[in-house]
């Protein structure tokens, strides 16, 4: 379904494109310059209003096109509060349609600049109603031919079929083999020749062996080399046991980190906001969501398991916190119970990069556990790192540290007691 | 050492029995059976071979299937929509109410989990009680009423009220009696409701009932000077404290508040400018003020108003009528001493009994009003409102209702089916109510009497105020979403009476903002945001008036020897009774709270169970064993206690706790200990907590779940002790060394402590052994709650503990141990010292060298890590610690059905500290120091950019302690409060000649004391 979308969201948007390159001759010569319109209505409009959906606002589309007393809208546009305490009765249907919430005020606006506005939002709207059906046809086709495709299922199935029809003819093979071989057993037609060849084989092979097996160092040497092999895998699969590097769950909604932290550059702290003051760097709450996501692709179906999981309706912009149902992530990097970790410390108080524990996480469609998260690994670090004394203050009247660093040029966070038991384990 | 003085906890250890004895040779009370299999058939039998390849095998295979499970999928559940305030992992704190003292309530992701002191607390100055320390659990108690109900039937809110609304219309149009039965009330705002409800329901009447209640003393103010209230009384400015039975630092009015001023004259501070306040204790039980008396004469409760009648008669020069000398006569000569200390500390002294009898309080307010301390010790005119209860308005309540006068009853915060001393009579005359309300949130005794409950809101849950001194107002606050369909009782109250305002938070605000918020000088918005922040208003104190006696005390020294000689148990099996609120359980109503059952009582060490106090005397004048069960017989009414040996108790008297034997509390309360309030006697209009009762043998014999001997130091002396007298001459008296500490030589390497040196300091001499701290502890530590059972087998898991030492008063002289066996019948004349025990965090910790994995080591800042995940649980750790506080965990705690009544429940576990971990079966644990604490201070710091300053990090005993007698630190900073609590003459390590090098310093034990008295 997503990929649908998709391509019908493609398809419609080059269309528009060249639909609207072709109405633009009529429309700049309507009684508003739309031009001009589209400037001012995307400065002063865009934040509440959008044309074909309803926003904070109405969606200006449909409502523009059908109001047709023009001087009645220059007004509302300029002063809303005016009609509505004028009591005027489309004004106030329109305030108590919209709970109350009243418009902004735009005085600044000239009668011209709201003629432009009007002019500019129904041209729009007609552009885009009559791309639509030019859109819809396409996109349908399209629809229908990745629908078609065959399904997992399908394609497992046959595999399967495949395989069993191989190991049917292997046997049946084997069987006709057998048979072939019991009938000339029986008539006594069966060759001797090849029997004596297929003995004399083996034979050679074997004295090879057994000439090889003579050689006590190259026997030592390989069961030596087996040893190792064995010995030093099993090491390594023992050390790694339960480390779940590369951990990489499917998680409810597919946030695509490469696109937010990645294309958008957004700050990691604007979603997990308790990295900078808590232990837990947090998985950002929906409101956080919320705040680019009323507007932002909100035809997707993934924005819309957001919407379901606050109750959202994007169509009232209302919410109802009785459907409402928290999204169940699956955790990634999962550090023992016994082990306290705090992000402040190595983010705010060490300045550490996100990336440094967590991998480029900016080019991860989704992510997975990057670091072992073993205790080998954070000691690796703690000894390896020296303490971010810049600038603070704590670290100031530490007169042994200052020794320290005399004496060994650095401090690393293994001399001021990070790698002590009681450090993360209480 | 220039003291031979034998300290021991209990007789068992003083006498060395010879289960003592071998049980101290082990270091667990159940040693693993090693030598019966090496010796018995473990090796010689049939297919030990076969056993051994089977075990193997399965052994294998059960290890390999449970190694196959896949790792468990965790879940990271955001919130929805987060409030503002809220950061995961980062902990809040609101200030609130506990009992009218203000408190922080320190919340994470939504919910309370710890209950710490308001450093600004005008009372207890951040100090808080046990109870208050625990009473964070009982948010989370299953056993809570999740629904109005109306008999056994639950309901929704709407119908309740319309059921009560009708049957209250009804009353009101047939003019019959309502009641409201409450345990004293002392919210202003909460007194408003019910004031509007009367004004609604004109035939209502508000009636305060406590269980233990303090009618002698405001009847008899109002006798004396004709104001019916209960005084303030400042042990801060007393310099001679004499009390006959109060016990105010354990159960009295307001221990936890006396506790802080009693101290102030006893504290270091004190002591360097060569003060301390003199303390003598008249009593019959041993109470934990008298452990901490520094003159403590057993007297039997028949001989408390004798006694008071010659302390009078002393200090005014008069004889009463009727006066007697009494029997025992060191008591006549002590308090011929005391009344000359009181008379010459005038002005500085004051008289306290715990008697509920109106004479005998009058006697005391005449003796009070000679020494001159009205205007002084006790304050009149900042009075308290803790208690009001009035005993005769509760008769007369239930003769009303027997009358069949009254219609409706509502019980708020009371439960008299369970403590009043006749509850079948109250049970009884319930029968005829047409209505009963219970705003109880648990089935109690009462409530299951009634027809309707509606359940009230936690106080975590709540809003309201408080007002227990006059002038001190405090707010309360919610910190949690009601966890169930409860509602607060004033709310309930309003719905019903049909107010304008029916929101409670409303009505408070309203009320804050008309009467209260002024005299803080606050208003508006702004104001009412800073008082949530403070937490509370103080009004200026109005001058203390002076009080002058003049009454007539003839006829009431009369009515005080008539009395006396009621309680004389005259005859084989008579003796006279004394009840008192222990501790730890107080009036019984939190008997459900698991860290409080646990809570070893301060004076016996028993945890889980009330029993019957007798001396040594009786004990053999009736042939008793330890834990023998005797029956009590009194009012009708009967009971079966195990008996305990108490050093102190008064010759023929026996002492039982009140607060146990609940039935209705809650699985964890339930038939713990035997309900002692039946025995109380309502005697010259007020009810009392003495009588004469009959004794019985059985056969049976109870082993008290009892800690005191359960940490050995095989004989070593602990505990330094001095006198004011000798500590005034050197300062150094007592602590074992001259001048400074004596150098040991060492057979370790120096551990290197750059920059932080954690320490701490206990002073012996402010500790009066409440036991907040192990509340505390439990609470902040996630320490697990074993049960009896458990620790009747030396189990229990605190990591902080207070040892309770007694030690024989002898003249002047040091005592060695030989002469004191054959001096048994001193043990009424014993003195205790209290000493709180913790991991000292030894620089040359013996643990350390004996964990064969490396458990628990060392850390550079002089702390003893232990890391649970890597000990193996060999034990060889506890064994070599000479301090004997590592615990071990025998079981999975917080995984195993059998504690599930304790705190392993899914609702109880919300109580956990997320910071700390909660230990496995089979490792070792012990105080940590609060390195949780130690930490966040730190990266507060850290984050701040600033140094960590002195009082950034306060350790969970410390916080709590009311007395301020344990202070941490940082040992290297030298102006550290811990620094300087150190470098005082009196401290003095415990076990320093070990060359163990302990973190934790002890400030010797200091008795205001002269040899004459003892």
């Amino acid at each position: 379904m997503r990929s649908i979308s998709l391509i019908f969201k493609q398809f419609s948007r080059s269309v528009l494109l060249v639909a609207g390159f072709a109405v633009w001759g009529f429309s700049a010569q309507a009684q508003g310059d739309a031009a001009k319109g589209e400037a001012l209505f995307k400065t002063k409009c865009t934040t509440c209003h959008k044309i074909d959906v309803r926003l904070t606002g109405p969606a200006l589309g449909p409502t523009i096109a059908s109001e047709t007393d023009d001087k009645w809208l220059t007004h509302w546009i300029q002063n809303n509060q005016a009609l509505i305490a004028a009591k005027d009765p489309k004004a106030l249907a329109i305030y108590n349609q919209y709970n109350q919430q009243a418009m902004t005020v735009f005085t600044e606006l000239s009668d011209a600049d709201a003629g432009n506005i009007i002019a500019y939002v129904r041209d729009d709207w007609k552009k885009m109603q009559s791309a639509k059906p030019a859109a819809g046809a396409p996109g349908a086709a399209t629809a229908a031919a990745v629908d078609n495709g065959p399904s997992d299922l399908v394609i497992y199935g046959l595999i399967a079929v495949i395989v069993i029809a191989f190991i049917v003819i292997l046997v049946l093979n084997k069987v006709i083999a057998t048979l072939e071989r019991l009938l000339l057993n029986k008539r006594g037609l069966l060759p001797e020749e090849p029997e004596v060849t297929e003995e004399h084989e083996p034979v050679d092979r074997l004295a090879i062996l057994k000439k090889i097996a003579k050689n006590k160092k190259l026997v030592f040497f390989i069961l030596l080399c087996g040893t190792i092999a064995l010995g030093s895998w099993t090491w390594v699969s023992l050390w790694n046991t339960n480390v779940h590097t590369g951990y990489q769950p499917v998680q409810p909604i597919k946030f695509p980190h490469d696109l937010h932290a990645g294309v958008m550059k957004i700050n990691c702290q604007y979603c997990h906001s308790g990295a900078y003051k808590s232990k837990n760097a947090s998985i950002p709450s929906l409101n956080v969501c919320m705040n680019c996501h009323k507007v932002v692709k909100t035809e997707s179906p993934e924005i819309h398991k957001i919407y379901d999981a606050l109750g959202y309706d994007s169509q009232t912009q209302k919410y109802d916190s009785t459907k409402a149902k928290p999204i169940q992530w699956v955790r990634i990097h999962n550090l023992p119970d016994f082990a306290y970790f705090n992000h402040s410390q190595h983010v705010k108080v060490a300045g550490l990069k996100c990336q440094q524990c967590h991998g480029p996480v900016e080019t991860m469609k989704e992510v997975y556990q990057y670091s072992p998260l073993t205790m080998k690994w954070c000691i690796q670090c703690h000894k390896r790192t020296d303490v971010n004394m810049k600038g603070n203050a704590y670290y100031e009247k530490m007169v042994a540290v200052h020794e320290l660093i005399k004496r060994n040029g650095r401090v690393t966070e293994a001399m001021m007691g990070g790698i002590e038991c009681g450090k993360c384990h209480y | 050492m220039d003291s031979n003085k034998k300290y021991w906890k209990g007789l068992e250890e003083l006498n060395k029995t010879p289960e003592f004895v071998e049980k101290n040779k082990h270091e667990f009370a159940e040693p693993i059976p090693i030598e019966d299999v090496l010796s018995g058939n473990g090796l010689m039998g049939k297919t030990p071979r076969r056993d051994f390849l089977k075990a193997v095998g399965f052994g294998v295979g059960a290890v390999t299937l449970a190694a196959c499970q896949k790792v468990p999928v965790h879940k990271s559940i955001p919130y929805l929509i987060k409030p503002e305030e809220v950061t995961p992992g980062v902990a809040n704190y609101y200030s609130s109410t506990y009992d009218g003292h203000a408190i922080l309530v320190k919340t994470r992701e939504g919910r309370p989990i710890k209950i710490e002191g308001n450093p600004n607390d005008l009372l207890s100055k951040g100090g808080l009680s046990a109870q208050a320390q625990a009473s964070v659990l009982d948010l989370y108690d299953v056993n809570r009423l999740k629904n109005p109900m109306k008999g056994t039937t639950e309901y929704e809110w709407n119908e309740i009220d319309a059921f009560v609304i009708r049957e209250l219309a009804a009353i009101k149009t047939s003019g019959k009696q309502i009641r409201i039965v409450s345990s004293t009330v002392h919210s202003p705002s909460t007194l408003a409701v019910i004031a509007d409800f009367i004004a609604q329901y004109p035939t209502t009447k508000h009636i305060n009932y406590d269980a233990v209640s303090y009618t002698g003393i405001i009847q008899a103010n109002q006798n004396s000077f004709g104001k019916a209230i209960l005084p303030h009384y400042r042990f801060d400015k007393a310099d001679v404290i004499v009390s006959f039975g109060a016990d105010f630092l354990g159960s009295w009015i307001s221990p936890t508040e006396f506790t802080t001023q009693y101290v102030q004259n006893r504290n270091n501070k004190s002591l360097q400018s060569k003060k301390m306040s003199r303390h003598i204790q008249f009593e019959t039980g041993m109470s934990l003020t008298g452990t901490n008396a520094d003159v403590r004469i057993p007297i039997k409760a028949s001989e408390e108003g004798v006694a008071l009648v010659n302390l009078y008669n002393a200090i005014a020069g008069t004889t009463l009528p009727g006066t007697k000398k009494l029997a025992n006569n060191s008591a006549n000569n002590a308090i011929i001493l005391a009344a000359k200390e009181l008379e010459a500390a005038k002005g500085k002294a004051l008289v306290v009994a715990g008697s509920n009898d109106v004479a005998t309080q009058v006697l005391v307010n005449a003796i009070n009003s000679l020494l001159g301390s009205y205007g002084t010790t006790i304050d009149m005119d900042n009075y308290s409102n803790q208690y009001a209860g009035n005993d005769a308005e509760f008769v007369e309540f239930i003769n009303e209702i027997k009358r069949g006068d009254v219609d409706a009853v509502f019980f708020l915060n009371a439960n008299p089916a369970y403590d009043y001393f006749n509850s079948k009579d109250i049970t009884d005359a319930l029968a005829k109510v047409r209505l009963k309300v219970s705003f109880s949130d648990h089935k109690d005794e009462t409530t299951s009497l009634c027809n309707v409950i509606a359940p009230n809101h936690y106080y975590l849950e709540s809003w309201g105020d408080d007002n227990i001194i006059e002038g001190y107002y405090t707010v309360l606050q919610p910190t949690i979403n009601p966890v169930y369909n409860t509602r607060q009782a004033e709310q309930s109250l309003l719905v019903w009476s049909d107010a304008p305002v029916k929101e409670y938070y409303t009505y408070v605000r309203n009320n804050w903002d008309k009467n209260l918020l002024a005299k803080g000088g606050l208003s508006g918005q702004k104001g009412w945001e800073t008082l949530l922040q403070t937490g509370f208003i103080k009004v200026a104190d109005k001058p203390a008036g002076i009080y002058s006696f003049t009454r007539d005390l003839n006829a009431v020294a009369g009515t005080i020897l008539a009395q006396s000689d009621q309680l004389v148990a005259s005859g084989d099996k008579k003796m006279e009774l004394q009840l008192y609120k222990s501790v730890a359980m107080q009036d019984g109503k939190r008997a459900n709270n698991p860290w409080l059952q646990e809570l070893p009582d301060p004076v016996s060490k028993v945890t889980w169970d009330n029993f019957a106090a007798l001396s040594l005397t009786d004990f053999k004048k009736l042939n008793l064993n330890e834990g023998d069960v005797i029956t009590i017989d009194a009012n009708g009414y009967s009971i079966a206690l195990p008996v305990l040996l108490q050093p102190g108790q008064a010759e023929g008297t026996i002492s039982v706790a009140l607060g146990y034997g609940r039935t209705m509390a809650g699985p964890v309360g339930d038939g713990v200990g035997k309900n002692a309030f039946p025995f109380r006697k309502f005697r010259n209009g007020t009810l009392q907590s003495t009588n004469v009762v009959t004794i019985g043998a059985t056969e049976d014999n109870i082993i008290l779940a009892q800690t005191q001997t359960h940490h050995s130091y095989e004989g070593r002396n602990v505990i330094r002790e001095t006198v004011l007298k000798d500590y005034v001459k050197d300062p150094y008296h007592g602590t074992g060394h001259t001048t400074e500490h004596k150098a040991y030589k060492s057979l370790w390497n120096e551990y290197q402590r750059p920059t932080y040196n954690w320490v701490m300091a206990i002073d012996l001499n402010a500790c009066t052994g409440c036991g907040a701290c192990v509340v505390a502890c439990n609470a902040e530590n996630n320490v697990p709650v074993v049960g009896r059972d458990e620790v009747r087998r030396r189990r229990e898991m605190h990591w902080i503990r207070i040892d309770r030492y007694y030690s024989f008063n002898e003249a002047g002289t040091t005592v060695t141990e030989e002469k004191e066996i054959g001096k048994l019948d001193n043990l009424n004349n014993v003195s205790v010292v209290h000493q709180p025990m913790l991991c000292q965090h030894c620089d040359h910790a013996p643990c350390e060298t004996v964990c064969p994995v490396l458990a628990t080591v060392h850390s550079s800042e002089g702390l003893n890590h232990m890391a649970y995940n890597r000990c193996v649980g060999t034990r060889y750790c506890a064994n070599n610690c000479p301090y004997k506080v590592r615990r071990f965990n025998w079981f999975n705690y917080w995984n195993d059905s059998r504690f599930e009544n304790y705190i392993q429940n899914e609702h109880t576990l919300l109580v956990l500290n997320p910071d700390v971990t909660t230990r496995f079966r089979g490792v070792m644990e012990k105080c940590s120091m609060c390195i949780q604490r130690i930490q966040a201070g730190k990266l507060k710091a850290k984050i701040e950019k600033r140094p960590l300053k002195d009082g950034d990090v306060k350790v969970a005993c410390q916080q709590t302690c009311p007395a301020n007698a344990i202070v941490f630190g940082n040992g290297n900073d030298p102006e550290s409060e811990v620094s300087k609590a150190l470098r005082s003459e009196r401290t003095y390590y415990v076990l320093e000649e070990l060359g163990v090098q302990p973190g934790i310093g002890y400030q010797v034990k200091v008795r205001n004391r002269t040899e004459l008295e003892a």
